[in-house]
C-alpha cells in the first residue's frame, strides 16, 4: 500500500458534484475530469487516487478494502447495506424515496394484501416491515411507474426528485420512505490504519460543506 | 445423473501454498498460546441452535448455518468458539480450579449474503481466560493479542482498545428508551458523524450530549483518553484504559496500542474492555475480542472471562506468498531397492524429491521431464547414480 488514499466515486451526477466539492477544497481534479483511457486517476496536488464506478460497486470496493474511501448515494447504501463507516452527508444528490400511488387511490384503506413495485426491494421490505404490513414486493428493473399503470401493483417505491415523472404518469407520492443524499464512506480498517490522512481529507470536505452537515 | 462438480457458495478448495500459509499462521499462533500456558480444547462442529440462541451469543440467527439432528432438533455449524468453550468450562471443567487458560484452533461457520465473496468457513485461533477478572487478566489477554499478530510476521499492525462501559455510562445519562439507544449505538458504531449530530441535536445542552456527539471520532493514540476526559469528565472506563495503557507502555507494548471509544459493537455481550486488531493489507479487523463476564454464568458457573480470536486466513492473506519447494529429482528404483530409494527421498528437503512409479528408466526420465525435475536418481544392482534429463 502506497501512502496515497484511493477513493471510488459513483459515476454520473454524483461525480460532477464531487469534483466541484474537491476543487473547492483545493484538489486539482483535472485528471479525473479528463480521464482518457486510464482507469485510475491521480490528483496531482493531494495524495489521492480516484476510480469511477457504478454505485453498488463503490460499496463493494470500499467494503473489501481495495478503496479506502467512497462517494455513493444513500439510496444504494440502504438497498445494499454493508460494513463500512458512513462519515459524512455531502449534501448534494438530494432526493427521497417515496411511496407513490395512482391519483385518488386509497393505499392504506383496505385489508387485502397490496402489491408494490420497486427497483429497491430491500428498501421497500424494510419500510413495510417497520409498519408491520405484509406486502408483495415485485422487483422491476426499468420504469417502475409502469407497474401501477398496467395494473400490476397498487403502488411503487422509487426515487423522487421533483415528482414530475410521477405526475406525468398520474401518480402521486403519498409518503416519504427515506431521505437520500450523497455520502462519504470509509473502509473500517483504512480509517484506523491511515487515520491522519483520512481525517485530513474528511476535514477538508467538511470545511467546504460548512454548517450544512 | 450429472455430477455436481462445483462447491457451494462461500466454500472453496485450497491448494498447496494456500494450505501452507494457513498452517504456518496456525502453527505460530498456537505455539504462542501454549507457551503462555493455554491448553487446547476442541468442540463439535455442530451444536444445538439453542446453545447460541439462548446464551446471549452475539451472532444473529440468519448468520448461523443450520443442520438438522436425527432427533429433529435444529443444530448449527459452530458460529463461534467462545460460547461452546464457555459451556465446556461451566460443565466438563466444573471441578477444575479457575482461572482456566484454554485455546482453540478450529473453523467457525457463518452464512454470508450471496455473492459478496466472503467465506462461509473461517478458520480461527483464539484464547479464553476464564475465571479471572481485573487489570492483570485484561493485560495478559491484550499483550497476547499483540504478540499473536507480531508472531505471524505482520509488518504494520496495531490493537485498538475500547470499553463497553464508556458508552453505557454516557448513554445512561441521556436516559433514552431502548430503541433510541440502539439507533444511537448504530450511528456511533458506523462513525456516521453527520447523522449522529442530527440525532443528538434535541439533547443539545445536556452534559452527556457533547461527549456522545464526539464518540465516533474518539479514536487514535493515547490523546484520545485525554479528550474523552475533557468531554465526559472522569469515568471509570477511561481511568481503567489509562491504567492499562501505562502498564502496556511500561512493558514495551505502547507502540502497538491505539484506542477507539466508539467501538460499541455487541454491547449486550461485552462487559468491559473490547479490542480489535488491524493489519495493513487486510480490509477489516483480523483479530477481535474483549471481556464477557456474563456468558459462562449462563451455563451455571459464575466465571468472569476474556479472550480473543484471530481470523487465520485474513492474517495469512497479508503475509508474503509462500513459495513451494521445486521438485529437483525423481527416484527410479529396480525391485529390491525400495529401502535405498526411500532413504534418498527422506534425506532431502521436503518436496524436492519423489519416487517414480514407472517400471523402466526411460519412462522415469520422461516423467522427470514432464514434472520439470532436473534429474533421475537411480537405484539398481549397479548402486546409486544420478541421470540428468
Amino acid at each position: 500500500m502506497s501512502d496515497r488514499l484511493r477513493i471510488a466515486i459513483t459515476k454520473g451526477r454524483l461525480l460532477d458534484k464531487s469534483m466541484e466539492l474537491f476543487e473547492k477544497a483545493g484538489l486539482d481534479c483535472g485528471p479525473i475530469r479528463d480521464p482518457g483511457r486510464r482507469l485510475i486517476h491521480s490528483v496531482p496536488n493531494y495524495p489521492l487516487d480516484a476510480v469511477l464506478a457504478k454505485a453498488p460497486d463503490v460499496i463493494t470496493y470500499v467494503e473489501r478494502g481495495v478503496c479506502d474511501l467512497g462517494i455513493v448515494g444513500r439510496d444504494t447504501i440502504l438497498e445494499k447495506g454493508g460494513a463500512f463507516y458512513e462519515v459524512l452527508d455531502l449534501g448534494f444528490g438530494r432526493c427521497r424515496f417515496a411511496l407513490a400511488v395512482k391519483e385518488g387511490a386509497d393505499f392504506y384503506g383496505t385489508y387485502k394484501t397490496r402489491r408494490v413495485a420497486s427497483k429497491y426491494p430491500e428498501v421497500t421490505r424494510a419500510f413495510f416491515e417497520t409498519k408491520g404490513m405484509d406486502v408483495d414486493i415485485i422487483k422491476i428493473e426499468g420504469s417502475v411507474e409502469l407497474a401501477p399503470i398496467l395494473g400490476l401493483t397498487d403502488a411503487i417505491v422509487d426515487i423522487v426528485e421533483t415528482g414530475a415523472t410521477l405526475k406525468a404518469n398520474g401518480l402521486v407520492p403519498i409518503e416519504t420512505v427515506a431521505d437520500v443524499s450523497a455520502r462519504l464512506i470509509v473502509n473500517t480498517a483504512s480509517m484506523k490504519l491511515y487515520q491522519s490522512q483520512i481525517n485530513d481529507f474528511i476535514a477538508r470536505c467538511e470545511a467546504e460543506l460548512g454548517g450544512e452537515a | 445423473m450429472k455430477l455436481t462438480i462445483n462447491t457451494p457458495e462461500g466454500t472453496r478448495d485450497r491448494l498447496f501454498a494456500e494450505c501452507q500459509e494457513r498452517r504456518q499462521v496456525q502453527a505460530r499462533l498456537t505455539r504462542l498460546f501454549r507457551q503462555r500456558g493455554y491448553l487446547e480444547v476442541s468442540t463439535p462442529d455442530t451444536e444445538y441452535y439453542d446453545l447460541f440462541a439462548l446464551s446471549g451469543s452475539a451472532i444473529p440467527q440468519e448468520r448461523m448455518v443450520k443442520v438438522w439432528d436425527p432427533s429433529g432438533k435444529i443444530c448449527v455449524m459452530r458460529p463461534d468458539s467462545t460460547t461452546p468453550i464457555a459451556r465446556v468450562a461451566a460443565t466438563k471443567l466444573r471441578t477444575v480450579p479457575l482461572p482456566q487458560r484454554l485455546y482453540y484452533d478450529q473453523t467457525v461457520y457463518r452464512a454470508n449474503p450471496a455473492h459478496n465473496g466472503g467465506s462461509r468457513e473461517i478458520p480461527q485461533c483464539g484464547v479464553e481466560l476464564i475465571g479471572a477478572q481485573g487489570g492483570k487478566a485484561d493485560l495478559e489477554i491484550i499483550v497476547t493479542a499483540i504478540d499473536a499478530l507480531r508472531s505471524c510476521g505482520a509488518p504494520r499492525f496495531h490493537v485498538e482498545l475500547g470499553h463497553a462501559g464508556f458508552f453505557r455510562d454516557l448513554a445512561a445519562r441521556l436516559e433514552l428508551g431502548e430503541e433510541k439507544l440502539e439507533e444511537m449505538r448504530a450511528l456511533i458504531e458506523g462513525k456516521n458523524f453527520a447523522a449522529l449530530n442530527s440525532f443528538l441535536a434535541p439533547y443539545a445542552g445536556h452534559p452527556a450530549s457533547a461527549a456522545l456527539k464526539q464518540l465516533s471520532r474518539l479514536f487514535g493514540g493515547a490523546e484520545v483518553l485525554t479528550r474523552a476526559e475533557q468531554l465526559a469528565g472522569r469515568t471509570e472506563a477511561v481511568d481503567y484504559l489509562r491504567t492499562l495503557y501505562d502498564e502496556l507502555s511500561a512493558a514495551g507494548y505502547g507502540q502497538y496500542v491505539r484506542f477507539d471509544l466508539g467501538m460499541v459493537h455487541q454491547i449486550d455481550y461485552y462487559t468491559g474492555v473490547v479490542f480489535r486488531g488491524y493489519v495493513e493489507g487486510a480490509g477489516d479487523a483480523v483479530l477481535s475480542g474483549g471481556r464477557y463476564d456474563n456468558l459462562v454464568e449462563a451455563f451455571g458457573r459464575e466465571a468472569q472471562a476474556t479472550g480473543f480470536a484471530v481470523d487465520v486466513d485474513a492474517v495469512a492473506r497479508t503475509l508474503p506468498e509462500s513459495v513451494l519447494p521445486a521438485l529437483r529429482c525423481v527416484v527410479h528404483y529396480e525391485p529390491g531397492y525400495l529401502a535405498q530409494a526411500l532413504e534418498a527421498v527422506d534425506g532431502r528437503p521436503a518436496g524436492t524429491c519423489e519416487l517414480s512409479h514407472c517400471t523402466d528408466l526411460e519412462a522415469s526420465k520422461n516423467l522427470a521431464r514432464d514434472k520439470k525435475a532436473e534429474a533421475v536418481l537411480v537405484f539398481d544392482k549397479n548402486g546409486e547414480r544420478m541421470v540428468l534429463v
